[in-house]
């Protein structure tokens, strides 16, 4: 009767959204590191990824079986356990383009930062359920941003310009369908302007420059600005149907770097044309459009929360890296959901997935 | 539950990640389909790597067949092209190769096609290779191209004729000079080189290729093969040339350092075949090496040839003008005879002056009484020939003079050439804005005063006494070539034509000459060779120094098979400055045809006869 009921209220648009832009991934994958594959004989990456898939999968599975509210006991743990893992990254972590970012683990080598968000949302939620009926005045919303403040400035410090802005993103989605109003944003806007140069002073010389650069490419045509001038162009030369599956130069060639992480969508842009890129941005309006849909049904504050805060990320995710390969957003590393390689993002994507779907399932005035 | 706020709030975060979308959309639409093809060119500019392959110029060969320019590999220095180049590799190449940087960013702009290479540099040294070679992984976008490079074995000889090549520049790019050039293009500057470029050159071939983002060749495309430049055989006679060559450098050396001439030092000489017009030996002095441009002329070089006074770059043959002297005297003698104003046994007095124009007389104040015309052309009396001009009159001089084909350029497949002036009322009145008078007429019948004359229209009047009253065009090229050595075509040449002067004038022309290289001649040491020569001795007043010697002859006298043409700018008397120029050529003529044993021509300069006593000029 359970499993009748669940797999009857299952989001099964989501789902074939996910599955379907997971199995594109794994083919852009394949082709991204189809050169790395031929020289080594063995296609690491897509075997990795689809071994991870496997289990997130099944992770998502056996997630249905629990109910999200119970995610609430385990907040406050949570909330502590991530300001451990943000520390830990500062003092073990080993360091790669410039930030330290990533933990060792035996074999597997993860970014805290990647579960941080999946915690941070969680957290975020509970915290705010709890006072959802005095959120009333500004300075109501103060606890929250001092809340959220610690783990911010521990990814600040790392520094990961891209989960910094993430952690926003979610805050912002929630504070915002909560009720936070336009003129507050406004005026957080024209404070965020008023300290702007300050912030800048903060900044570590190769975010400076990543921005420099976005705002003009040109600048720096064999640094920073070569990953979105060789991005575009590859985007670009894909013209309506796209080269071809493993036949797109700039990714074969190797002219487009970190195609298989951050700028698989060039690769799909290039190989698959506007018709493939169109695809893809169709299936995560999927994904949002469910998400949004999933918030409005909610039965509880917490569900709302957290099924805002997860699509906000994704939504954060999609145009950050999607306007980052087509040049109208700057370098952030912010790597594209269910189509990046990478084991973490993946794992935590998959996660969020689950606690979209388990919102859905758990409700509890269900028409029979 | 949620309430009505936080519903619309869901739906306005619905709406604004739908216009993200649409965003994210057009962004796509604008790159992918409206800048579709910009972007594809760009790509294709990353992967894709055209490499010109040079087709060699064709060769040159003279009459028989040798070599006279070839080409011998060489290496050029090429720039990958791409959208925009590290500055340090700019300054690395600028500093490897000594040009400015801002040369070499022109170089880049100026270059349109996506694939091909810049060239920076022809023809570089070994030494360069091998430095190119050490440091090119420090700048991988600099590549060597291998390149046929322009050779002249033989440096000076017959330069004049041959020309030079060099790198088409901007200039003539711009004003479309030649056709299927871009830049770097080696094209012909001068000469040959320059009138049958569009021959020479051939058609350039490329390759292509697909390279990765390190540079490795990942592809080869079907490469277009080079059309090589056709190959042209030339009348010029190299044995000819080369002994010209010698003797004439020779010989003003003989006359500066005799002091005969101490600033002979520039001189033409022109030697054809008049049956045809087949120029077999083309000589201007000074001359300079060609293979200094084909390398790249270094400034020192180029203001020794650009500052002398003697114009080393002028090819004297076709655009010297000088005033024909008394070589004219042809042309006076056959307007008289044509229109009957002399008889060929008719003696005129002369009294060392004429009597309506007393000032005028002989060189030298001499006196030689009663003449005909046979001995008057033969001693080249001056007297005599102001009478004849004084029955003619300038109009008919100048008619004949242009019969003769002057004022007019030969036509020779040459650039440059020039026109000349034939004397008349109408060119003092335009020069000088002054009336004619008998005087000027007197000056014209002699060849001096306004008219002018470039050596190759002289060997053109000759060569219509020498072939019985024929005019032919003069010219170089006698046949072009197929790459392997088969005949491609002959070019086409104007028929002979008969000008308008009778046979029984021209015989009396012919009579004149010849007694001109006998005893009591102006040239009779012409008399020493095997075969009569008929010759006419000119000098040519020149308001700037010495005067000018002419020496125009023709021989065999029987059956005329070379017309030779020389003058020696500021020489002196024409018999003994410009002489033996001619002298040297008919041995060598008369050496070539068995007539003459071959050997050694006696002692130096004056070996042939360099110093015999001129007659009156």
């Amino acid at each position: 009767m359970e499993i009748k009921r669940i797999l009857k209220n299952l989001d099964w648009w989501l789902i074939s959204a996910v599955l379907i832009l997971m199995g594109c991934g794994l083919g852009l994958i394949d082709s991204a590191t189809h050169s790395f594959a031929v020289s080594t004989g063995k296609a690491w990456h897509v075997q990795r990824q689809s071994m991870f898939m496997v289990f997130g999968i099944i992770m998502v599975t056996i997630s249905l079986a629990f109910d999200y509210r119970m995610l609430k006991n385990y907040a406050t743990r949570l909330y502590i356990f991530n300001i451990i893992l943000l520390l830990a990254v500062m003092f073990v972590g080993h360091s790669q383009l410039g930030a330290q970012r990533w933990i060792q683990v035996g074999s597997l080598s993860f970014q805290p930062s990647e579960f941080s968000k999946v915690f941070l949302i969680i957290c975020l939620a509970t915290f705010m359920d709890k006072r959802i009926e005095w959120l009333e005045e500004f300075k109501d919303y103060l606890p929250v941003f001092g809340y959220i403040f610690v783990p911010w400035l521990l990814v600040m410090r790392q520094p990961d310009l891209g989960t910094s802005l993430r952690f926003i993103a979610i805050l912002f989605g929630m504070i915002f369908v909560r009720g936070f109003k336009y003129n507050w944003f406004l005026r957080l806007g024209v404070a965020f302007v008023a300290l702007l140069p300050a912030f800048w002073m903060v900044l570590k010389d190769y975010q400076k420059n990543r921005i420099r650069v976005f705002l003009n490419p040109e600048l720096d045509p064999f640094g920073s600005g070569y990953h979105v001038i060789q991005s575009k162009i590859a985007i670009g030369s894909g013209g309506l149907l796209g080269k071809g599956w493993l036949a797109g130069t700039q990714s074969q060639l190797n002219f487009l770097p970190e195609n298989h992480t951050d700028f698989i969508f060039a690769v799909a842009g290039e190989e698959f044309g506007f018709v493939g890129a169109a695809l893809i941005i169709m299936l995560y309006l999927i994904i949002i459009w469910r998400g949004i849909a999933i918030a409005l049904d909610a039965d509880d504050n917490f569900g709302t929360l957290l099924a805002v805060g997860v699509t906000s990320m994704f939504m954060f995710h999609v145009m950050v890296n999607i306007g980052m390969t087509a040049g109208i957003m700057p370098v952030t590393g912010v790597p594209l959901p269910f189509l990046s390689y990478g084991v973490s993002s993946l794992t935590t994507n998959l996660m969020l997935v689950a606690i979209l779907l388990n919102v859905k399932v758990r409700k509890q005035n269900l028409q029979f | 539950m949620l309430n009505k706020k936080q519903t619309l709030r869901l739906q306005t975060l619905l709406g604004l990640c739908l216009v993200l979308f649409a965003i994210l959309l057009g962004r796509m639409m604008y790159l992918q389909l409206w800048r579709g093809e910009y972007y594809t060119k760009q790509s294709d500019g990353n992967r894709l790597r055209q490499s010109r392959i040079i087709a060699p110029r064709g060769l040159v060969y003279d009459k028989d067949g040798k070599e006279l320019v070839n080409n011998l590999p060489g290496y050029a220095v090429v720039l990958q092209k791409q959208s925009d180049y590290k500055p340090e590799t700019l300054e690395h190449i600028s500093q490897l190769l000594d040009i400015p940087v801002a040369d070499i960013k022109k170089k880049i702009k100026e270059s349109r096609n996506y694939y091909e290479p810049i060239l920076l540099k022809n023809n570089v040294s070994q030494e360069m290779v091998t430095k190119i070679e050490e440091q090119r992984r420090y700048m991988p976008e600099v590549m060597l191209s291998v390149q046929p490079i322009r050779n002249y074995p033989y440096k000076e000889l017959a330069v004049h004729a041959l020309g030079y090549v060099g790198e088409v520049s901007s200039y003539e790019i711009a004003k479309g000079l030649f056709k299927n050039v871009t830049q770097g293009s080696i094209v012909g500057k001068s000469g040959l080189e320059k009138s049958y470029d569009k021959i020479l050159r051939g058609e350039d071939g490329s390759f292509m290729e697909e390279v990765d983002v390190a540079g490795n060749v990942v592809k080869h495309y079907d490469s277009v093969q080079p059309v090589p430049g056709k190959n042209l055989q030339l009348t010029l006679d190299f044995r000819l040339q080369k002994a010209l060559e010698e003797f004439t450098d020779k010989h003003l050396a003989y006359l500066r350092n005799s002091g005969l001439a101490p600033r002979a030092r520039a001189a033409a000489v022109v030697a054809l075949d008049p049956r045809n017009g087949a120029v077999r030996a083309m000589v201007s002095r000074p001359g300079y090496d060609p293979n200094l441009f084909v390398h790249g002329i270094s400034s020192k070089d180029w203001d020794r040839i650009n500052n002398d006074d003697a114009y080393p770059l002028n090819n004297k043959v076709i655009s010297g003008e000088y005033p024909p002297g008394s070589t004219f005297k042809i042309v006076t003698g056959s307007a008289a005879f044509e229109l009957n104003k002399v008889g060929l046994n008719e003696p005129i007095f002369d009294g060392g002056f004429h009597p309506l124009v007393p000032t005028m007389g002989n060189a030298g104040g001499e006196v030689l009484g009663w003449l005909t015309f046979i001995s008057a052309l033969a001693m080249s009396d001056n007297v005599y020939f102001y009478e004849l001009g004084n029955r003619v009159g300038i109009d008919n001089i100048a008619k004949y003079a242009r019969i003769y084909g002057f004022g007019q350029k030969t036509g020779i497949d040459l650039e440059g050439e020039s026109r000349g002036l034939v004397a008349s009322k109408h060119v003092k009145r335009e020069i000088w804005d002054e009336d004619w008078r008998l005087g000027d007429t007197f000056n014209a019948a002699i060849g001096q005063g306004f008219n002018l004359t470039t050596p190759i229209q002289l060997s053109v009047m000759l060569s219509i006494v020498a072939n019985c009253g024929i005019k032919y065009q003069p010219y170089l090229v006698d046949s072009i070539l197929n790459a392997d050595g088969t005949l491609f075509e002959k070019p086409k040449r104007a028929e002979g034509k008969h000008i308008d002067v009778s046979q029984q004038t021209i015989d009396y022309m012919r009579q004149g000459m010849s007694a001109t290289t006998q005893e009591g001649g102006t040239a009779s040491y012409f008399s020493q060779l095997p075969k009569p020569i008929a010759g006419k001795t000119g000098t040519a007043e020149n308001s700037h120094g010495r005067d000018h010697g002419l020496f125009v002859a023709y021989g065999p006298v029987d059956d005329p098979e070379l017309v030779v043409v020389c003058i020696v700018e500021q020489g002196g008397f024409g018999s003994t400055a410009a002489g033996p120029c001619v002298y040297r050529a008919f041995e060598e003529f008369l050496k070539e045809g068995g007539w003459m044993p071959e050997g050694k021509p006696d002692q130096q300069a004056g070996g042939s006869p360099a110093e015999p006593v001129p007659a009156a000029q």
